[in-house]
């Protein structure tokens, strides 16, 4: 025998062990024997005390022989033993253990020591429970994060809101500071003391609005204003920076035809949905190459409207400036092409997938179109669709008014309805407004404006947002309705949900300047 | 550390001193969940952050602190997900610290990169335990004295836990122990 151990050290491999002799009685046991099945006593048969499964008991001998499999149930208690039957010459030594599952981890009155040191059952169990452990203290993890984040973005949101009401109250003050002074440096201005302190106080107002600015930033409120734009000449205006988003090895060419008329966007909206779709180029010419970016004019539908699978907001304007912009890149397959515009969505190893989207949304916002069509090894088109800006409203003939209508211009005159609930702002908005020689009919809640709008015409309405009852974009839509060659101009603190926003319409953001409220009303 | 360890740590903060204190803790250590995962590893430096921020609040010294935290821990560990391998470790205080190892040789698989300790039992009598702590870790001393501490709450046992002799790794703890039945 090469090797030989004691019945302590066979208990510490096997602390369930049990050893029969020739006469199949009891000759030796562990120690998890003697604790959890008592009444086993050294000599007692072994079929006194237990059920051996897989053998004829009396045949025990006979039937086995070297080491076989064997299994073991306690005759009064549900105890299971399973191992191997190692025969010898003077009798067989049962090297079981206790049969365990996760479940007996809790409730057993069995623990680690009933168990031998080198068992992998036992590790392999216990790495079952603990993961089990861990998975539940996941998802608790899980459950404070998402509460944790629900709680911060809950507290963004009012934070946002607040900051939003604050910044579009203080934009009407200073907004009514903006114009009275305008109204003092108009009417006062020769007197050098008083122009100097009206320029001092437009100073501080512009100061106070940097202010607010940055409060709408903070309130995730856009701050821009959407006004009629010469796409041309904001391609123009910006070609340095158009040249240095596409790099040195790739050729910009131009190919401006939109014969400079304009579309209601946001300029710096507008400016990043080029400046995405020329970085969509030059990352399709890796080794560089061209992009020509085109404007032209077009009328009618555009394709992604002729297919049906957007609005038709534009085509039933008639006519869009229609930009284009062609790369000689590596293409795009079908697949690709279908997923471009998906947020989030990217070929690029490090891209974003934010670009593309967001120019869909701007096109959108703007009542417009974007679409890609490409050739795998050929290059990608990118068409970005805008409308038209409508022109200054055309007078309305005598006759063609509504009913009980006055005349429009019937005096020489524009004729402007103001909304505003806001009397100073309303006050000097008036004076200013006539001093410039227009008609204005002045109107202090969207309720009265319906009303003037039904007994007469207008070139021109001019309103708040923000109101008591009838809102200015609820304004606008009726006054759409009843005189559909009115020309809309909202001004706001707040910048409205674009989703309230008919293509066309211009906004103007609080506080506003003279001179750039005149320029959107005669432009 | 663990972030289980955390997680107690703000369970033993919030039950003693109430919610508040632990968020004007996790307020002034900027932390937050992100902290308190109970599978990552987190740097000691941190877990030492948290404890002397709680120390602060217990009005306790560190080491007291680490000392009342290892005996909450074995509350912590037996009440929570932990309960049952716990409970199958041992059920008695001997048996228990006997088996520490093989439930750490479990734990170490089941969270990789674990620094556990490991914990010999060099004498086992009745009422007289001599256990060695050996660990690369320095510093924690009050803690396993505290995991003593409450080991032998756990089992309804009391007793005095010394320290006989400190080397560069290990620490040799005497424990003498009855019931309290």
């Amino acid at each position: 025998m090469l090797l030989s151990f004691s019945e302590k050290q066979i208990g510490a491999l096997f602390p369930a062990f049990l050893h029969i002799d020739k006469q199949l009685n009891i000759s030796a046991m562990g120690p998890g024997i003697l604790r959890h099945l008592p009444h086993v006593r050294m000599g007692m048969p072994c079929a006194e005390a237990f059920d051996i499964v897989n053998y004829d008991t009396a045949q025990f001998f006979q039937e086995g022989a070297n080491v076989q499999p064997v299994s073991l149930i306690a005759r009064d208690s549900d105890v299971h033993l399973s191992g191997a039957a190692i025969f010898h010459d003077a009798g067989c030594l049962l090297a079981v253990r206790f049969a365990i599952t996760e479940d007996m981890f809790a409730d057993s009155s069995m623990d680690l020591s009933d168990f031998g040191h080198a068992d992998p059952v036992i590790l392999s169990t216990m790495l079952i429970v603990l993961q089990r452990a861990m998975l539940e203290e996941s998802q608790a993890n899980a459950i404070e994060l998402a509460h944790e984040r629900q709680r911060s973005a809950d507290l963004l949101e009012r934070t946002s809101r607040v900051a939003g009401y604050m910044a579009h109250d203080f934009n009407n003050l200073l907004s009514v500071i903006r114009l009275n002074t305008d109204r003092l440096s108009r009417q006062f201005g020769k007197d050098e003391k008083i122009g100097k302190l009206a320029e001092i106080i437009q100073e501080m107002a512009a100061r106070g609005s940097e202010i607010t600015q940055s409060l709408m930033t903070l309130s995730l409120q856009r701050t821009d204003t959407r006004q009629p734009l010469s796409v041309d000449q904001v391609i123009q205006d910006n070609m340095g920076v158009l040249d240095s988003v596409v790099g040195s090895n790739i050729t910009l060419k131009l190919n401006l035809d939109a014969d400079g008329r304009k579309s209601v966007v946001s300029y710096s909206d507008f400016l990043n949905a080029l400046i995405n779709l020329l970085l969509n180029a030059r990352e399709a010419m890796p080794m560089g190459g061209q992009i020509a970016l085109s404007t032209s004019l077009g009328v009618g539908q555009s394709k992604s409207h002729a297919d049906g699978d957007a609005d038709a907001d534009m085509a039933a304007s008639g006519s869009y400036i229609a930009i284009q912009i062609a790369d000689t890149g590596i293409g795009m397959s079908d697949a690709l092409l279908a997923r471009a515009f998906e947020p989030q969505f990217s070929s690029k190893p490090n891209g974003t997938g934010l670009g593309l989207a967001s120019v869909r949304n701007f096109a959108a916002e703007m009542g417009g179109d974007v679409w890609l069509e490409s050739v795998e090894g050929m290059g990608t088109t990118a068409y970005l669709h805008l409308p038209v800006a409508r022109t200054v409203a055309p007078l309305v003939a005598a006759g063609s008014s509504p009913p009980n209508a006055g005349t429009p211009n019937a005096l020489g005159k524009q004729r402007i309805l103001l909304v505003e609930d806001e009397p100073y702002a309303l006050e000097a908005l008036v004076e200013m407004l006539e001093a410039e020689g227009y008609a204005v009919t002045a109107c202090t809640s969207g309720e009265e404006a319906l009303r003037a709008l039904a007994q007469n015409a207008y070139d021109v309405l001019l309103t708040d947002v923000l109101m008591p009852g009838q809102n200015g974009t609820e304004v606008a839509r009726d006054a759409c309705i009843v005189q559909p060659s009115i020309k809309v101009i909202l001004m706001s603190g707040y910048v409205p949900d674009s989703a309230a926003l008919q293509p066309g319409w211009l906004f103007l953001h609080k506080p506003m300047e003279s001179a750039k409220l005149l320029q959107l009303i005669s432009g | 550390m663990y972030g289980m360890i955390h997680r107690a740590m703000r369970q033993m903060v919030q039950e003693e001193l109430g919610e508040e204190a632990w968020l004007a803790l996790e307020q002034k250590l900027d932390i937050g969940p992100t902290e308190l995962l109970t599978g990552m590893v987190y740097d000691d430096a941190l877990s030492l952050e948290i404890v002397a921020e709680a120390a602060a609040r217990f009005n306790l010294s560190v080491d007291q602190t680490l000392e009342a935290f290892g005996q909450y821990w074995v509350r912590f560990a037996g009440q929570g997900s932990l309960s049952s391998i716990m409970k199958f470790t041992g059920q008695n205080l001997a048996s228990f610290i006997t088996n520490l190892d093989r439930l750490h040789l479990a734990v170490g698989s089941a969270m990789p990169g674990a620094r556990l300790p490991t914990f010999s039992t060099l004498e086992n009598a009745p009422g007289h335990l001599v256990v060695e702590y050996r660990s690369d870790r320095v510093g924690m001393e009050p803690f396993v004295k505290g995991l003593l501490q409450g080991l032998m709450d756990r089992f309804d046992a009391c007793g005095e836990i010394a320290v006989v002799h400190r080397g560069e790794k290990t620490i040799l703890f005497d424990i003498r122990y009855q019931d309290k039945g």
